[in-house]
């Protein structure tokens, strides 16, 4: 009787949902974080749900069953526009956005009620890395070196330290593909010391990202500058949510997303939003001056890290259409995870302030062999990973200074797919192809 | 004297504590979870110290100790090529020796503790701990315990230096490699390139 | 005796501090639904639905933990919060415990904290709780000295370590205007030992949770109940040693002392929904180059103001 009374009570509970960001997977979390009664959760443990949101690539699929069997029982998965793995072909599936809260609500209640079993442990439960010390506190051998006790060797790194001279307490972990506070996909392997960088190897590239229809057709004939603006300024609102949630500002993070959801935002709103930030000490309080990306590295990167780092590197300057906007590229000087957020803020009152003229004035794009995406300029290439710059950015940093500087950064390669399309892409077999 | 019995209970109980955890220090095969034994141990005695009416030391003893056991835990990692302290590791090294040392010590304490005559002059009632022990502080030993506090600060101030960004040998971000021996020396510290003979190996 | 003594101050700390944590969770909830959190439960209920769902979870495992101190840790926090609001004075009669030098142990269940919540991190023997807990560790020394500071400031007019006589000498005027620095320090302190809001380093987003990001089930609802108990725990020990605790006209004293402890706890949170989350190097240098220097001009001011 008490337990009943107690499952009846934790059904009405706030549904705490693991994402899993999978490919394109990315804008029904958007939906997802402004719905009520859901929570999205940043560890397994904490979650009574796994949302598996978007197609997953088989060499991942090892990864995404560790994260599956993290969460404590009892608990459910949910595929969102996503194959089941096979194990779990009964799982359930629903790839329409709308009906995601209700389906997650209803079975986090049947969970409760326990008229839905948990999901079945899929990896045998064993460490997955043996004991191999040697001698009964497994330090055996020489100068205490032998034996590597659960896969972690006694430090004896005798690289050069990056800190203050002690070399001894290293610590080597992989992290990825889905740690909710790295890009999706992105897997890297790196030494800690206590909680700085030490080194960073990134082993495979973040899924790519799908732009909105708008970019694409600026490819193939001209477009209202009205419409590319105003989906520009949305997915700097959606990057800014993730920036914000992070740094601790939930409340202002909900605010840029409401934003990004709003067919016409006002310029007012965001200039408002950015006085918020101001005062509420975000750019003083979280940033340090760190992250900063030097010439090199900011043209690699591209778009708003580019020009946050002072390259007045823009499509669009060489475009009639906008040039009768007197379009200006902005520019920051300092490069650095500050800079770039001042960048976004004013990229996205730029972005709706041309919106605001063309629209008025009916302007269109002239140019048609590239286009600027928030990403960067899209002219003979599409832009690609620029991943690899996190293996020069991050060592010598903070654990929280990384964060905070990968969520300043945009490095995903840009998918060929619309998001309008990305319902149909397919899901690239391996880490290669995804390169490719 | 009198006082009720569940003083002596519990003055059996902390004192079985403190030699249990005190011998768990040694047994245990974590740097962590040793200091941790042993900041239990201090406790106990810490709780026994209120029990003798010595409030202000035994509630001193906590704070002192819990800071310095957490800080001897930290110092113990950096120092040690075991990452983060979560290796398993042998807390105990020349057996014999401490064996034969340990047996020493107790023997000349508990010499002590049942030969020595300790003055047995009550004290008056209403002895107010806090005040006298402020009027030891600050009175005839202040020269004693100003210059330790002075000391003590001085190795605060030396640790804050060293695990600041701006380490011992330069800022953290800019590389920092510990200075020579001589003067342009190679950096201190670091093994030779061709050691053979140590066993040491990399281990990326 | 043993009524009185024994199970009178227990069940009143109980008391407190079930019903203070399960204000603080919808005092908390409200706040957040207020600023534009999209919220589908009532405030009132939401904490207790919560509690239920960690109830029926499982309590996991991790690689190799440290069972007996991964399992202590969350009951030792909540154990901290008890022994810290037991020496909080309710009235000059209801003490529940009337320990003479009460601001000293409130000193120690700082100390104790670090390494409890030190503990707790590093027996989940997992990357990102372990960098939590050496986070605590790193900044958990500058707020006990900060806090030692601002206490033995308000010890001084008082001239005792008790505090039943810290609220008895704010009988005049409140330590919050005699000692300007003192409230704010000390909440600074609050923050930081509870890690909660601007301060919440140990169990932090960037970190998925920190210490307690591989926690489930029951430990995980204990850790959480013992992070707001501490802090109602703290707002107890700031309203006796800033607020005049017991001190107010027409209503009774344990009355006054509860609104107090509940300002105090509203402007924490506040605080805590409002701020970024400071940056963990940024802290550090706050701490020891703004705050501690300010936290001895407090003293230096408690010091002259007691001469004069």
């Amino acid at each position: 009787m008490a337990v009943s009374w107690l499952s009846r009570l934790a059904a009405q509970a706030t549904v705490p949902v693991f994402p899993v960001r999978g490919m394109h997977g990315e804008p029904v979390l958007h939906r997802l974080a402004l719905a009520a009664g859901i929570e999205l959760v940043d560890s397994p443990r904490h979650a009574s749900i796994l949302l598996v949101a978007g197609g997953v690539p088989p060499d991942q699929h090892d990864a995404l069953r560790r994260v599956h069997d993290q969460l404590p029982t009892p608990f459910a998965t949910l595929w969102y526009r996503s194959e089941p793995l096979d194990e779990l072909a009964g799982a359930t599936r629903v790839d329409d956005p709308d009906a995601l809260p209700e389906a997650l609500k209803t079975i986090h209640r049947e969970l409760m009620s326990g008229k839905r079993g948990s999901s079945p442990r899929l990896l045998p439960d064993e460490p997955p890395n043996p004991w191999e010390g040697l001698g009964d506190d497994g330090h055996g051998g020489e100068g205490m070196m032998g034996g590597v006790p659960y896969g972690r060797p006694m430090a004896m790194n005798m690289t050069d330290d990056i800190r203050d001279g002690l070399t001894l307490d290293s610590l080597t972990v992989t992290l990825g593909p889905f740690l909710p506070m790295l890009p999706p996909g992105l897997t890297a392997e790196v030494t800690l010391q206590g909680d700085l960088i030490q080194s960073w190897t990134t082993h495979s590239a973040p899924y790519p990202i799908a732009l909105e229809s708008a970019f694409f057709q600026a490819l193939q004939g001209p477009v209202p500058i009205a419409e590319l603006e105003r989906a520009r300024a949305r997915y700097h609102l959606k990057r800014l949510h993730f920036g914000l949630r992070l740094a601790g500002l939930e409340r202002l993070a909900l605010e840029a997303l409401r934003l990004a959801f709003e067919p016409h935002p006002g310029q007012n709103r965001v200039m408002a939003l950015r006085r918020r930030l101001v005062r509420s000490g975000f750019f003083r309080l979280t940033t340090t001056g760190r992250g900063r990306l030097d010439e090199n590295q900011a043209r690699r990167v591209g778009g708003i890290a580019a020009r946050a780092a002072g390259l007045e590197e823009d499509w669009r300057s060489g475009d009639e259409g906008y040039r009768h906007l007197n379009f200006r590229p902005l520019t920051q000087r300092e490069g650095d995870t500050a800079a770039r957020w001042h960048q976004t803020l004013a990229e996205i009152e730029q972005a709706l302030q041309l919106a605001g003229q063309a629209e008025r004035d009916a302007v269109h794009t002239r140019r048609s062999d590239g286009v600027e995406t928030p990403r960067g300029p899209w002219g003979e290439y599409r832009p690609e990973d620029a991943s690899g710059v996190l293996e020069e950015l991050l060592p010598g940093l903070e654990w929280d200074e990384a964060m905070s500087t990968l969520a300043s950064l945009d490095l995903a390669p840009l998918s060929p797919w619309s998001l309008e399309e990305t319902s149909e892409a397919p899901v690239p077999t391996s880490v290669e192809e995804r390169r490719a | 004297m009198d006082y009720p019995l569940i003083v002596d209970v519990f003055f059996v109980l902390l004192a079985i504590l403190a030699v249990v955890s005190g011998w768990r220090v040694f047994c245990t095969d974590s740097m962590v979870r040793a200091s941790f034994f042993l900041l239990v141990s201090f406790i106990a005695v810490g709780v026994i110290m209120i029990l003798l009416a010595a409030e202000y030391l035994g509630v001193a003893m906590f704070f002192m100790m819990a800071v310095e056991m957490m800080v001897m835990a930290i110092f113990m990692v950096m120092f040690m090529m075991n990452p983060a302290g979560l290796n398993p590791m042998m807390m105990v090294h020349q057996h014999k020796f401490s064996i034969a040392a340990g047996a020493a010590v107790f023997v000349v304490l508990a010499a002590v503790a049942l030969l020595a005559e300790f003055p047995d002059t009550p004290l008056p009632g209403d002895l107010d701990p806090v005040k006298s022990l402020g009027n030891e502080l600050l009175g005839d030993s202040m020269l004693i315990f100003e210059s330790a506090g002075i000391v003590l600060l001085t190795t605060m101030i030396g640790v804050v230096v060293l695990s600041s960004h701006r380490g011992r040998y330069g800022a953290a971000e800019e590389g920092s490699m510990p200075p020579g021996l001589v003067p342009g020396g190679d950096p201190a510290g670091m093994p030779e390139e061709n050691d053979e003979g140590g066993g040491h190996h990399h281990c990326h | 005796m043993i009524v009185s003594e024994l199970i009178l101050p227990v069940l009143l700390v109980t008391f407190v501090l079930v019903l203070g944590a399960y204000l603080v969770a919808v005092l908390d909830e409200a706040i957040a639904g207020a600023l534009g959190m999209p919220r589908a439960t009532s405030v009132w209920t939401a904490p207790l639905t919560q509690g239920a769902w960690l109830l029926t979870q499982q309590a996991n495992a991790t690689e190799a933990p440290d069972w007996r101190a991964w399992r202590l840790a969350p009951a030792l926090y909540l154990a901290l919060a008890a022994i810290g609001l037991a020496v909080v004075p309710f009235s000059p009669t209801l003490i529940p415990t009337d320990l003479v030098t009460s601001v000293v142990l409130w000193g120690s269940v700082e100390a104790l904290a670090t390494v409890v919540i030190f503990l707790h991190g590093w027996s989940a023997n997992t990357l990102l709780a372990l960098i939590g807990a050496y986070r605590y560790v790193a900044l958990g020394l500058s707020y006990i000295l900060i806090s030692m500071f601002v206490l033995i400031g308000v010890a001084l007019p008082a001239e005792s370590l008790q505090f039943s006589q810290v609220v008895a000498s704010q009988e005049g005027l409140w330590n919050v205007i005699r000692q300007p620095l003192g409230l704010p320090l000390f909440l600074i302190v609050g923050l930081g030992m509870t890690f909660w809001g601007p301060l919440n380093l140990a169990d932090s987003r960037d970190l998925a949770g920190g210490t307690a990001s591989a926690v489930s089930g029951p430990p995980r609802l204990v850790w959480n109940l013992a992070r707001a108990a501490m802090l109602v725990a703290f707002s107890g020990a700031a309203a006796s040693a800033f607020l005049g605790g017991w001190l107010g006209p027409w209503l009774p004293g344990p009355v006054w002392m509860l609104l107090k402890m509940l300002a105090v706890l509203a402007v924490l949170l506040l605080i805590g929904r409002l701020v970024p989350r400071v940056q963990p190097e940024r802290c550090v240098t706050l701490m020891w180059v703004v705050f501690l220097p300010l936290s001895f001009v407090d003293l230096i001011w408690a010091g002259v103001e007691a001469l004069l």
